[in-house]
């Protein structure tokens, strides 16, 4: 029994001690970039992002946000954007595809790095993942209201399963 | 003005660090636990067939349970009582991080306009298929 015990113990602190070793060092750098606004002022090469899939230039700080800070506060960012009208629905309907696929990258991988997981897979296929479905999401929503389409699919959702988006 | 951010930073990693340690420890001794009582095998004895799909154990249905009800630092604590190999621990990982926290995150995502079906049919399906790549890319090697 008192092994058991140790053993969980031990554990347990190990965990802890390994995810805290990286989970300040970020907190750090994030709080860094947050303080100084890095990511407003970094929307410039991550144009790319608008251009792929084909949403406004006001997409970029939302997309960038949610995938290193994470949804929540992705979600902020993108709820404030869209109470400004600088975001169509149907960029609303593709950044939030991106994120709920991935979002917090650096936190997400490295936490499972902690437990012995292969980082750049991880991170890799889930990066790829996200922009596959965006990018084919994107090319088979060519109109701006996204309502109006789910309104379609609806009927569609119940003859076929590929058709759901 | 850095000082204040590092500091911040610093207090926000505690403030993170002693949440997850919340979490994780009591799953950690749980867990733990759990090893040592029959009911762990039989959990894994009743989800042998589904976990096999993605190469994994049967107890690895409770880590997903973890990850997917509660979220990725409860996962943590659980992979890290049960003993897994690097791979079964990278496909764990990797469906995880598509598919983890599903109640919060899920309600996150309704307030951006996007159903909670789409949500969770998507990031599930996704979790799925790269569990099983994963998973049977580990037999191949």
């Amino acid at each position: 029994m008192m092994d058991i015990l140790k053993e969980a113990a031990l554990g347990s602190f190990n965990s802890v001690y390994s995810i805290a070793i990286i989970i300040i060092p970020i907190m750090i750098v994030m709080q860094l970039m947050k303080d100084y606004q890095v990511l407003d002022k970094a929307t410039g090469p991550f144009s790319f992002l608008s251009k792929i899939f084909n949403t406004s230039q006001e997409s970029v700080l939302p997309f960038l946000v949610g995938i290193i800070f994470g949804l929540s506060y992705g979600a902020g960012v993108i709820i404030q954007s869209a109470k400004e009208g600088n975001l169509s629905k149907r960029d609303l309907f593709l950044i939030t595809v991106f994120l709920i696929t991935c979002h917090a990258v650096f936190e997400d991988t490295l936490l499972f790095v902690a437990v012995g997981a292969n980082g750049w897979l991880l991170l890799g296929v889930r990066t790829l993942a996200a922009f596959l479905l965006t990018y084919i999401l994107s090319k088979r929503i060519k109109i701006e209201d996204v309502s109006k389409l789910e309104a379609e699919d609806g009927q569609e959702l119940c003859h076929n399963h590929k058709q759901i988006f | 003005m850095i000082v204040k951010s590092v500091i911040d930073g610093f207090k926000k990693g505690l403030e993170t660090t002693w949440m997850l340690a919340k979490i994780i420890v009591p799953v950690f001794f749980v867990v733990t636990f759990l090893q040592y009582t029959p009911i762990l095998g039989w959990v894994a004895e009743l989800f042998k067939p589904v976990m096999a799909l993605f190469n994994l154990p049967g107890e690895a249905a409770i880590i997903l349970v973890l990850g997917n009800f509660l979220n990725i630092y409860a996962a943590i604590g659980a992979i890290k009582a049960v003993d897994l190999s690097a791979l079964e621990i990278t496909t764990l990982s990797m469906m995880l991080s598509f598919s983890h926290s599903q109640l919060v995150e899920t309600a996150v995502a309704k307030k951006l306009g996007i159903s909670g079906f789409k949500v969770v049919f998507i990031r599930v399906s996704l979790a799925v298929v790269s569990g099983i790549i994963i998973g049977r890319m580990g037999i191949l090697l």
